[in-house]
């Protein structure tokens, strides 16, 4: 790594530390200090070139902003109220120690509910101690709108990690890019990056979104998709390349389940067994050669991909030619209808890449936020298994010692989406306190009147712990000051999200400030309160020795002194093979046959065009990433906030003008569900038919409502079955209309 | 051979992501505007493309003070209070200036604006602190995707030099004969429908 100078104040110091934000990428920072004040931050060093955005550069402004959260604060008056005393660390400890004792034992441990989003992976672990110590619940929070894809990953790849991305995106030098409803280029450093690269070594780019974004603005091909509906564009894609007999064959053969024999009267894969007595559990192909059914191992076999074959008294197709059967229900013509891209810019594309290889697909969570969005990545999957743009290259990931901290109990796992129940119904846990850690649910997670009407109201204690008073903060019954990712050290790694692997040091680089404490001394000291025994004395520092010190190959070398001068990466390793029953690229799967979807079917969107909701409320609403905010972060950051003011409803003049709305108006958008009143912001840049609010905007910054009154929670079995369910945030239909203003 | 300190920035690689804008306020401490802001060049608001949908096409430009062979904004102000380097840098010393804001509607790039709590003209002086020490400006050190690049457009064999010898640049309002020191790279032809 070359080294540059750093210009640093007299008397002052820069430090290495990294931020561990829920933007994902993970970027490297110096921080600069001078006595105990932390005075800006740079870009860290970083392999190839260092990053910071204007989120990153504004961080000091978050650290020293004037409505930080001072001291442990207890409601007063009924919640939401906003009336709040003082109270010491002690009292807050003990009213929290004392009624998680009462809840436990009224309701069971598991009634104690943790709601967490991205952290220090030190911070995640102590939590996790805690929580399995109290045989309490950990609510995952992939769900809050991005789990859906990650459950096809499982599916396809048998994915180790929440996301399979660098199977279909890891190539050294892409020739073509395609993106699938993703902005990158605005909210994924690394991921534009890599892409930008490519485009200067001379790769192609498409982008697929129904949303003209910075990232389609650096195009080469702009595909304008309805959205939801990127599965038909998938299998119409597919419908091309197979027909014109475009697709690579002996990848099929050699990676995917496609040659293996899938039985017609319960769509299982074909075992020996099934037409040899005695035979094993071994996947059959039809030998072409010996026109017989033989094991897919045996020597010297030619596997056939189409027909119909019977294998002893077992009819039987190739999982190929039953995909090929779902595809010719989708040629460009139809598919067009379905997805508004004209049927030769289909035909196009498909063809350029089955072609240009190899093809990459960036697969962002904008394209996997419908009911059905865990499709939407099995069928891009499978656009690229049939291609062979599948990488192997993949890296190594760091296996560090979690083990040291489950010694106490295993904590329960319930999935964000299912909070909503276990809240309501007390399914699957009865949960009753819940403990938000750097999450802000009431203002991020979906259909907000439900969870104040009826989710609230059942939680009889709600703690908040968190640097501001956020939405979610507002509804707690007690407040704690936690101190920012600058007072604390810790240990970050975005891994899987393919944006970069690199182990990085958060260090503490001052001085908590007010009484704000760090979640890990907050766990500590509760733990003290609650008689747990000798829980997290050692210092942060040793903690992360301990975690470092998990024997494992990945770690060699790995050590704190240098994680506190550079970022690390382990080794580079191939991809490990797929971790499916099969083995194999699965397309086909049969875990997903009860449900219909053992290939990537096209089903609608839950408030797709054809449902009743449409006919009522004609708008797709989707609550995009912005580069100004980071979820709920920073939206109260003045330097921020200059550029992007105030909230704004993105619609084209298309549908504007029939309803009256001029550039600036103020609307009601609004569904069966709830509203938000806000601006109009009329523009040629999204697809008509769909209007867009830029997220992360609170109650307080709308004329009335917030944009989460209008989604919804509604599970996917499905995805429940899988991994997680998602928050189906871009499946949502609205109608706008225009509001007379005094 | 004269020095004469410029950028190049790359709007190709410009995402608009405002990191500069950000950094300007960072090593300037300034609270409300910055020495250089992002253009939307497409639709009429911030972050727009034009054309009609689906052919449309958006890029971002970032406008600082184009610290001119001839400064019309050093002409406009009755105090003396705008200075030209013999390095290129045109500079505000903030002890002459009256905040009278002549200089601002001089400027034909809009780069000079009022700041209200110091009652004073402000604009992009080239990080000239840094520069002196050695360092490149802030928001070329804060720009990620390598979209500015800083030198001696006075030396030929910097590296400046020798990427404005290779590709196409150009200039804003050269028509107006100012002699910027900012030089852009244009982004790509537009897309063909």
């Amino acid at each position: 790594m070359a080294e540059r100078p750093i210009k640093t104040e007299p008397g002052g110091k820069a430090v290495r530390t990294a931020s561990p934000f829920a933007c994902g990428p993970a970027c490297g920072l110096l921080a600069h200090v001078k006595g105990d004040v932390l005075v800006r931050v740079e870009p860290g060093d970083f392999p190839g070139t260092g990053h910071i955005c204007a989120r990153g550069l504004a961080y000091p402004k978050l650290v020293y902003h004037p409505e930080r959260l001072k001291y442990p604060m207890k409601r007063q008056g009924s919640r939401g109220e906003g009336k709040w005393q003082r109270v010491s660390w002690d009292e807050a400890l003990d009213t929290i120690a004392a009624r998680f004792r009462e809840i436990s034992s009224t309701y069971g441990p598991s009634s104690l509910a943790w709601v967490m989003d991205l952290m220090g992976i030190l911070t995640v672990d102590a939590l996790l101690e805690f929580i399995g110590a109290c045989q309490g619940t950990f609510v995952l929070p992939a769900g809050c709108g991005d789990s859906a894809g990650p459950c096809a990953d499982r599916v396809c790849y048998g994915s180790p990690w929440w996301y399979g991305e660098d199977y279909t995106t890891r190539f050294d030098k892409p020739a073509l890019c395609v993106v699938w409803g993703n902005n990158p280029a605005d909210t994924d450093f690394f991921k534009w990056r890599n892409i930008r690269d490519a485009k200067e070594n001379g790769a192609k780019l498409v982008v697929i979104d129904p949303r003209f974004s910075t990232t389609a603005s650096k195009a080469d091909v702009y595909v304008p998709i309805k959205p939801g509906i990127d599965t038909a564009l998938a299998l119409a894609m597919m419908n091309v390349i197979l027909d014109r007999g475009l697709h690579d064959i002996s990848f099929i053969c050699d990676h995917t389940v496609g040659p293996f024999l899938v039985r017609s009267d319960n769509g299982m894969f074909v075992r020996e067994k099934d037409f040899v007595s005695g035979g094993s559990e071994k996947y059959v192909v039809w030998d072409s050669r010996s026109d017989m059914p033989k094991c897919y191992d045996a020597s010297n076999v030619s596997p056939a991909l189409v027909g119909s074959y019977r294998a002893g008294v077992v009819d039987c197709k190739p999982a190929f030619q039953l995909l090929r059967e779902l595809v010719a229900q989708y040629p460009p013509d139809r598919a067009s209808e379905i997805t508004g891209v004209p049927a030769d810019a289909i035909a196009r594309l498909a063809v350029a890449y089955a072609n240009t290889r190899p093809a990459a697909s960036y697969r962002g969570m904008g394209c996997q936020r419908t009911f059905h969005g865990d499709i939407t990545f099995h069928a891009i999957n499978t656009l690229a298994a049939i291609t062979g743009n599948i990488s192997f290259e993949g890296h190594a990931t760091f296996e560090l010692n979690h083990v040291a901290f489950l010694s106490r109990g295993v904590p329960n796992l319930l999935p964000l989406m299912q909070l909503y129940e276990a809240i309501r119904i007390d399914k699957p846990y009865p949960v009753r306190a819940l403990w938000i850690a750097r999450h802000n649910p009431v203002n991020q997670d979906p259909n907000f009147n439900k969870m104040i009407n009826e989710l609230i109201p059942r939680l009889e204690f709600i703690v908040v712990a968190d640097m501001f008073m956020t939405t979610s903060a507002q509804y707690a019954d007690l407040v704690l000051p936690v101190c920012s990712f600058f007072e604390c050290t810790d240990l970050i790694s975005p891994v899987g999200n393919g944006s970069h692997n690199y182990l990085q040091l958060q260090q503490k680089v001052i001085e908590p400030l007010y009484e704000s404490r760090s979640d890990i001394q907050i766990i500590a000291s509760l733990a003290e309160k609650m008689g747990m025994e000798g829980f997290l004395k050692e210092s942060p520092e040793e903690l992360i020795k301990i975690l470092l010190a998990s024997g494992h190959p990945s770690m060699d070398g790995v050590t704190l002194e240098k994680l506190k001068e550079t970022p690390m990466l382990p080794a580079a390793q191939s991809l490990p093979h797929f971790a499916t029953p099969s083995g194999r690229l699965e397309f086909y799967t049969e875990k997903l046959k009860g449900f219909g979807q053992e290939l990537p079917v096209y089903l609608e969107p839950l408030e797709g065009p054809s449902t009743p909701a449409a006919q009522r409320y004609p708008l797709s609403l989707l609550t995009t990433h912005t580069k100004y905010r980071t979820h709920s972060m920073f939206a109260n950051v003045a330097w921020l906030r200059e550029m992007d003011h105030e909230p704004a409803l993105e619609m084209n003049s298309a549908d504007a003008n029939p309803r009256s709305i001029m550039d600036g108006d103020l609307i009601r958008v609004y569904n069966d569900r709830g509203e938000v009143r806000l601006r109009a912001k009329v523009h040629q840049g999204i697809r008509p038919g769909v209007v867009n609010i830029c997220q992360g905007w609170s109650p307080g910054d709308y004329f009335t409502g917030t944009h989460q009154a209008l989604t919804h929670d509604t599970i996917n079995p499905v995805q429940q079955a899988i991994y997680e369910p998602n928050a189906s945030l871009y499946d949502v239909r609205v109608e706008v209309e225009k509001v007379k203003e005094a | 051979m004269k020095k004469r300190y410029g950028l190049i920035i790359d709007l190709e690689r410009c995402t608009g992501c405002r990191a500069c804008t950000v950094a300007c306020k960072v090593e300037n401490n300034m609270d409300s505007g910055t020495g250089i802001k992002i253009e939307t060049i497409g639709g009429a608001k911030q972050d727009t493309p034009g054309g009609a949908y689906p052919d449309l096409n958006m890029h971002f430009l970032p406008v600082a003070c184009m610290h001119c062979d001839q400064p019309p904004c050093r002409d406009a102000c009755p105090t003396e209070a705008i200075l030209k380097r013999p390095d290129g840098i045109v500079l505000i010393d903030e002890e002459r200036c009256n905040g009278c804001q002549e200089c601002l509607p001089a400027c034909p790039y809009q780069a000079v604006i009022y700041d209200p709590a110091q009652a004073l003209a402000r604009k992009c002086h080239l990080c000239f602190e840094r520069i002196d020490q050695g360092f490149e400006p802030f928001c070329v050190l804060c720009c990620g995707y390598g979209a500015m690049f800083f030198g001696d457009l006075g030396d030929p064999n910097s590296h400046i030099s020798q990427l404005l010898a290779q590709r196409t640049s150009y200039v804003l309002k050269p028509e107006l004969a100012t002699g910027p020191a900012i030089h852009y790279f244009p982004p790509k032809a537009p897309r063909q429908p």
